[in-house]
């Protein structure tokens, strides 16, 4: 069964000229894979990548998630869509610096509101140590070094047990020690959990043990291995 | 049920990013407190002073008053007979009508019966002149029935020495206004001359002083009893030139007055009528505190304007994130709009608490009037309305003003943010 279906994306930028980003795009994404896209600066694997996001819902063609149409939504509709079954990682940790760690964590979940607070807090500390940042939980998350920070965002996207993960380029700013680290992560999560990961990257050697590459060219798909 | 969590977690937001930024928010919070304080404050002591001024002129005059007044006729009686040519007639006098009302007691004692009508009084008004060795001052005497007359405008509380009563058992005693007394250099006890406008001329006591704080009434009033003034002016019992009544309701005044009018054919006015200054004053100064006090509010929602479209730019990737994580437009709108109603409940109601005590300061104020003579201290009046108006003025314009960047924010794109 495929997760995503994407069928004949068209995608436009009107600023500052009109320009085509995005061409005839089609693809499937089955479940439980990981899964990366690949091109260089302006191939238009970020566009992709935010257009499957559900946040950019400006284009032409059909994105299919989880059997969903995702074109012609509402905005309300999208935010509680992603609430349930999307979660972000990206390549500047975004936390919301006032919250303490675990808060961030908790945030997705507070607002999916479908475990008490107690059973969520619970789960985000689970998380936490599962990431070996437990022992952070308390402090400020502007506090954090870059890679500790970077594993508190990932375990904000794991906590709605999403089915899919969406990464850009989430270990591009990280040494690597720290993004081996959230990669073997991401391979487990994939094998033990069967959730989908699909993340932009241009770390040629990230991309070459995933389980599939969307390889695209000026805004056109190159290939698919 | 979805709703309510999703605005709790919105108010835990707000208040966290509130926190972050504790001295903008309460400097905000200040420019509203300060608002909602100066409008309670203002309109108080305003409407107080109001309040006082219409107290002291109404306590001076009727609700409602009847009387006679000299006409010029309308026309001559040739126009009306030889309609059809042009008549010129020179030097046509003004007709002589008596200021008497005619049947005066009896239309008094129909009104007593009236069920609007709290309390009536007929008098005489009379132009005379005091004299006291070589100064001679014109002025007005009032012929009145104490008892009558002080229902209606509460005399008695008025004197300063002497005492009303006098004028029913003393013959030739009256009781005048104190700036008279001091212009005649008289007091009570003293004797004085009149005279009325016929010539005549009597010996009079001053059996009292009163103080009304209108200067126009102190300074050539006084008062004597009906019976005194008929002899004056040798007029017959039943003669008296004004009807002054007090209703249950001012309100019907007007109504009412029309309906005297051409009931019994006299002429009338209402208190509308003779206080029209003091009306229209009142509105002005009214029309005054809610501008003064809607440009203080302005300027404390542009306040929180700015704070608010500073914290949305600081801000801007938390909003990315959090739309990110599923939050929709109308989620982010309402972070923000909390912080405006948050900044605003709480500066409208220390504003208020503040505006009281600020009011009740200035009405432990010290203040003698020379004017009323039961006041001591600064006039003002604490109505739950002002608080009421008070609080929703502070709420609506903290909103208003936090509307916008919110709205602002909701429609912030995140995607741009996200790829920096």
């Amino acid at each position: 069964m495929n997760l995503i279906e994407v069928r004949n994306i068209n995608k436009y930028f009107q600023q500052p000229a009109k320009m085509q980003v995005l061409s005839d795009v089609s693809f499937d994404m089955e479940k439980g894979k990981l899964i990366s896209i690949t091109g260089k600066s302006g191939s238009g694997k970020s566009t992709l990548l935010y257009l499957l996001s559900t946040m950019d819902t400006n284009f032409e063609g059909s994105i299919r998630i989880n059997q969903e149409e995702m074109k012609g939504k509402s905005n309300p509709w999208l935010a509680d869509f992603r609430n349930h079954h999307i979660g972000f990682v990206f390549q500047f940790h975004y936390l919301l610096p006032e919250f303490t760690v675990l808060r961030n964590v908790m945030l997705p979940a507070l607002k999916l509101a479908k475990y008490s607070r107690e059973e969520t807090e619970h789960h985000a500390m689970d998380l936490l140590r599962l990431l070996g940042v437990a022992d952070q939980a308390h402090k400020r998350a502007s506090l954090l070094s870059g890679g500790q920070q970077q594993r508190v965002a990932i375990a904000r996207a794991l906590i709605n047990e999403p089915l899919i993960i969406m990464g850009d380029e989430p270990t591009g700013n990280l040494d690597s020690y720290n993004s081996d680290v959230v990669f073997d992560l991401f391979k487990k999560l994939s094998a033990e959990k069967g959730q989908t990961i699909l993340m932009v990257t241009h770390d040629e050697d990230i991309a070459g043990r995933s389980d599939q590459t969307i390889h695209l060219v000026d805004g056109k798909i190159d290939r698919i291995n | 049920m979805k709703i309510f969590t999703n605005i709790q977690l919105a108010a835990t937001i707000a208040l966290t990013h509130m926190r972050s930024r504790l001295k903008q928010t309460i400097i905000a919070t200040v420019g509203v407190i300060f608002g909602i304080t100066m409008f309670i404050f203002m309109i108080s002591m305003i409407q107080g002073i109001n309040d006082f001024l219409r107290n002291i002129a109404f306590e001076q005059s009727p609700h409602l008053r009847l009387y006679n007044e000299m006409q010029s006729s309308p026309g001559t009686i040739l126009d009306k007979v030889q309609s059809q040519t042009i008549n010129i007639v020179d030097h046509t006098k003004p007709k002589d009508v008596s200021p008497a009302l005619k049947d005066g007691k009896q239309v008094i004692q129909l009104l007593q019966d009236d069920p609007r009508v709290l309390a009536v009084s007929g008098s005489i008004k009379a132009q005379v002149f005091y004299r006291l060795g070589s100064s001679t001052i014109n002025g007005t005497i009032n012929g009145i029935v104490f008892e009558d007359e002080n229902a209606l405008f509460k005399l008695q509380s008025k004197l300063l020495e002497g005492s009303f009563q006098e004028l029913a058992t003393t013959p030739n005693s009256m009781v005048m206004g104190v700036n008279l007394a001091k212009r005649l250099n008289v007091k009570t006890g003293d004797q004085l001359l009149l005279t009325t406008e016929k010539g005549n001329n009597f010996y009079v006591t001053v059996a009292g002083i009163f103080k009304t704080g209108m200067s126009d009434i102190d300074k050539q009033e006084s008062y004597a009893s009906l019976n005194t003034v008929q002899r004056f002016l040798e007029v017959p019992a039943a003669y008296i030139t004004d009807i002054k009544i007090k209703l249950h309701d001012m309100e019907q005044a007007p109504a009412f007055c029309q309906e005297l009018q051409t009931k019994y054919g006299f002429q009338g006015s209402d208190w509308r009528q003779d206080n029209a200054a003091i009306v229209d004053g009142d509105a002005f100064r009214n029309f005054m505190v809610y501008g003064v006090s809607i440009t203080i509010l302005l300027v404390a929602g542009f306040g929180i304007f700015n704070i608010l479209t500073m914290m949305i730019y600081e801000k801007m990737k938390d909003i990315a994130i959090l739309k990110a994580m599923g939050f929709s437009n109308g989620d982010i709108r309402r972070i923000f709009l909390i912080q405006a109603i948050i900044i605003g409940s709480i500066g409208a109601l220390l504003g208020l608490g503040f505006g009281l005590l600020a009011t009740y300061g200035i009405s432990q104020m010290p203040y003698k009037s020379d004017v009323m003579i039961t006041m001591d201290h600064f006039p003002v009046n604490y109505s739950i309305a002002y608080y009421i108006s008070g609080f929703s003025f502070g709420i609506i314009t903290t909103t208003l003003a936090g509307y916008l960047p919110s709205r602002k924010a909701s429609r912030l794109d995140p995607i741009t943010i996200l790829r920096g």
